[in-house]
């Protein structure tokens, strides 16, 4: 009983980042296709 | 040290991002030749006519080999100098075949001026007291316009010549 109430508290102690993932994913993805974008104008130039 | 699940992806996702990016970037500066357009060579601002590229006659549009040629422009304010033809006019059209390979050299006469062929690679700074030079292929015809990018005086929107790039 004890080790479980143990468990959960530390499960709770975590940080939820899960918003926080998403939005580096996107901001990530943003600047990945942007900059193919530019290169990809350099390139066919 | 303990890392979030989420943080290991996003570094390792970002680490990632940086390899290939610089990768990309190494690949094309030390096997493509890509590099800043003044490479340090220098010429008198006073008398660029000193250099052999910017003699008057030898300006504008010369052919080297079959499909290869240099072009020589004398930049000044609000001017770019392409040499004469036969006539003896000045040249404010050049034409040069599909799939060429163009040696661009620019040097300017008084202040900074800008050199970009609009709607290609061909875009350099042309400094005081240097040689700008670049050399691309010029694979899509059409007609393009010289336009100078860097703002030089009063007349700058004037400073303009043109290149076709013919099939």
């Amino acid at each position: 009983m004890r080790r479980q109430e143990d468990k959960k508290a530390s499960e709770k102690d975590k940080p939820d980042l899960k918003g926080t993932f998403v939005s580096v994913m996107l901001l990530g993805i943003f600047i990945i296709i942007t900059w193919v974008g530019a290169f990809a104008l350099f390139v066919s130039r | 040290m303990h890392l979030h699940k989420y943080e290991k992806i996003w570094l390792l996702f970002g680490i990632g991002s940086l390899v290939v990016f610089l990768f990309v970037v190494g690949y094309g500066a030390f096997w493509q030749g890509t590099h800043p357009q003044s490479h340090g060579v220098t010429i008198d601002p006073n008398n660029i006519e000193s250099n052999e590229a910017f003699k008057p006659e030898n300006l504008g549009l010369t052919k080297v080999d079959e499909d290869e040629y240099i072009i020589n422009i004398a930049a000044s304010a609000f001017y770019y100098d392409l040499g004469k033809d036969e006539e003896g006019n000045s040249v404010r059209t050049i034409r040069i075949p599909k799939g060429s390979k163009v040696l661009w050299q620019a040097a300017t006469k008084d202040v900074i001026h800008g050199f970009h062929v609009a709607g290609t690679n061909v875009n350099m700074m042309v400094e005081p007291g240097y040689v700008s030079s670049l050399e691309t292929i010029m694979d899509n015809p059409g007609t393009y316009t010289i336009v100078c990018n860097e703002y030089c005086g009063i007349g700058h929107h004037m400073m303009y010549a043109t290149v076709e790039v013919y099939e």
